[in-house]
């Protein structure tokens, strides 16, 4: 079977210097659950904007479902992103508009200008919004404002509006960072089950390695722009985990393993303790 | 004060460290504002010997015993558009007109002069510098001195007063419009551009419904605006009740010119009312 996507020599360098990404080669099959970690910085959101190329890369190629998209031209790239659904950590919604107008959005890449100026969806559309909404259990608030549901409906409109598409890969940077831990569990429940279910590849940027061990079927971590980590979740152990985070948040995350209520210092060290501390 | 910290080994905020009496800097600045202000009066040659308060008393008691002729026609040729109430509704109308032109010419300009919409690419990003030069030129630009331009080409009247008007807007809405384009969230354009819209879709679907309000309110904003300008316009030609006040003051018929002035004042005063309310439920 193909790969999904296939990254090659894949860099990115931002007008200021930045080097966000310095040569990544990944491979990710069809049905995975792969999740990608790293301190702030790492390149973790560039990778993922880089496979739907809202980053441009600066060289490199990604090749989604073998069509070329750092070579696609307008129409073809936004074929392309059609196949991709993506939800962020601020979700992204149109915050005056309705939870309904926000799902139907999702379908635009399939909608004729005219039917966009004209905010006439088809009756499929319609059907499709109704059926999403009701999968993500957020129904009752369909013609809500968006912007007064709480964080976790919002991030769950955010995961109906990418279903409109019918996609086949779901990137999700950071889903969750903005969420309490209860929330972020819900939130991440529905990744799990359009991964099973509907077979829907995800690749998902993950603050906390607890998520990222009980979510994940490989671990991608990343540092400086480079791939620190490929494997088993289960495989990271305590030098991998130094490797990625540092020397620092190496003691506290064994500290933990001993006593969850490790006293908690610095944000690093937050990253790794609270969903150990949660997870119990 | 600086004490406490020095017998603490604390740095010492920098705003105790200097006496605000021996600060050369504050004397400094207080000695150019006096010497500018010395300058300046010296250069205007400020003339008060000629006034003559008691006169001038006088004749403003005038303004207020108001000469209501001027609101009835006063002759056979004259009709209702004549008077002072007529030409007051022309001259509201003027406001409007031309803050309708300027805002249907600014509105797609805005998109062009801003600069999250037109980066990315080296040619929307020239289009962009230039649309906001534009901008920038017209709005330098004030009412009276277009009005006075566009005389020799439409002639007396109505004309070169709404049209003068609304150039001058486009440079003020424009500049307005895009600054809310620019100030818009990126996040919700950027998913839906992730959904595959193309790049009108995401205008269309992520832009629009958060720049409606400050679109909004920035065009009643200049309407206020526009309506209270609108009055000047008749002084240099530009037509509307501007020219009767005019007239009036020039031929020393002050009882006239108050009712006049009055009128504008009550006008302007309660679209500036009506213009506050409005923008105060949009926010």
């Amino acid at each position: 079977m193909t790969p999904i996507v296939e990254i090659t020599g894949l860099r990115k360098v931002f007008p200021n210097g930045t080097v966000a990404l310095d040569g990544i080669d990944l491979t990710i099959q069809r049905g995975e659950f792969v999740v990608l970690i790293g301190l702030s910085g790492s390149g973790k959101s560039t990778l993922l904007r880089c496979i739907n190329r809202l980053v441009e890369p600066t060289s490199g190629r990604v090749v989604f479902d073998r069509t070329d998209v750092t070579a696609a031209p307008g129409p073809e790239l936004r074929r392309i992103r059609r196949r991709i659904g993506m939800i962020f950590q601020q979700f992204n919604l149109v915050k005056r508009l309705t939870v309904y107008s926000n799902v139907l959005a999702g379908r635009l890449g399939y909608r004729s200008m005219w039917r966009t100026f004209a905010s006439r969806p088809t009756d499929e559309d319609v059907a499709r919004a109704y059926e999403n909404l009701g999968r993500v259990g957020i129904l009752e608030k369909a013609f809500s404002r968006a912007d007064q549901l709480s964080g976790g409906q919002q991030q769950r409109v955010g995961i109906a509006r990418a279903l409109m598409q019918a996609p086949e890969l779901m990137l999700a940077d950071e889903p969750v960072a903005s969420l309490d831990p209860a929330t972020s569990h819900s939130v991440m429940k529905y990744l799990e089950e359009i991964n099973r279910k509907d077979g829907i590849t995800v690749i998902c940027s993950l603050h906390f390695l607890s998520l990222a061990r009980r979510y994940g079927s490989r671990v991608i971590a990343l540092k400086g722009g480079r791939i620190a980590f490929d494997g088993c979740p289960a495989d990271i152990d305590e030098r991998e985990f130094k490797d990625i985070y540092g020397e620092d948040a190496v003691e506290v995350e064994i500290g933990v393993t001993k006593t969850a209520e490790e006293r908690v210092t610095d944000e690093r060290e937050r990253a790794a303790v609270i969903p150990e501390a949660d997870s119990h | 004060m600086a004490e406490y910290f020095t017998a603490r080994g604390l740095p010492v905020p920098p705003e105790l460290q200097r006496s605000p009496l021996t600060d050369w800097r504050r004397w400094g600045v207080l000695a150019l504002v006096m010497a500018t202000l010395y300058i300046g009066v010296q250069l205007l040659n400020i003339d008060l010997s000629r006034a003559n308060p008691s006169y001038a008393l006088g004749q403003m008691a005038r303004l207020l015993r108001w000469d209501f002729r001027i609101m009835s026609p006063q002759n056979e040729f004259e009709t209702f558009w004549d008077t002072a109430g007529g030409l007051m509704i022309v001259t509201i109308f003027l406001g409007i007109v031309a803050t309708a032109i300027s805002v249907a010419i600014a509105l797609p300009l805005a998109f062009l002069g801003a600069r999250n919409i037109m980066t990315g690419n080296p040619v929307t990003a020239a289009i962009y510098g230039v649309v906001r030069i534009v901008f920038n030129v017209i709005r330098s630009i004030d009412v009276l001195i277009v009005v006075i331009l566009l005389l020799p080409f439409f002639g007396l009247g109505s004309a070169p007063g709404v049209f003068g008007l609304a150039f001058h807007n486009i440079g003020v809405l424009g500049k307005l419009y895009s600054e809310a384009v620019e100030g818009i969230d990126p996040g919700p354009g950027e998913a839906v551009t992730a959904t595959g819209a193309s790049r009108i879709q995401v205008i269309w679907t992520a832009v629009l419904p958060q720049i409606i309000n400050p679109f909004i309110s920035f065009s009643i904003y200049r309407l206020d605006a526009n309506i209270r300008l609108a009055p000047i316009l008749g002084f240099v030609g530009g037509g509307g009740i501007g020219q009767m006040l005019f007239q009036t003051i020039q031929l020393l018929e002050y009882e006239k010119a108050g009712l006049i002035i009055f009128m504008i004042v009550v006008i302007v005063a309660s679209m500036d009312f009506f213009s506050a309310q409005v923008r105060k439920r949009l926010t």
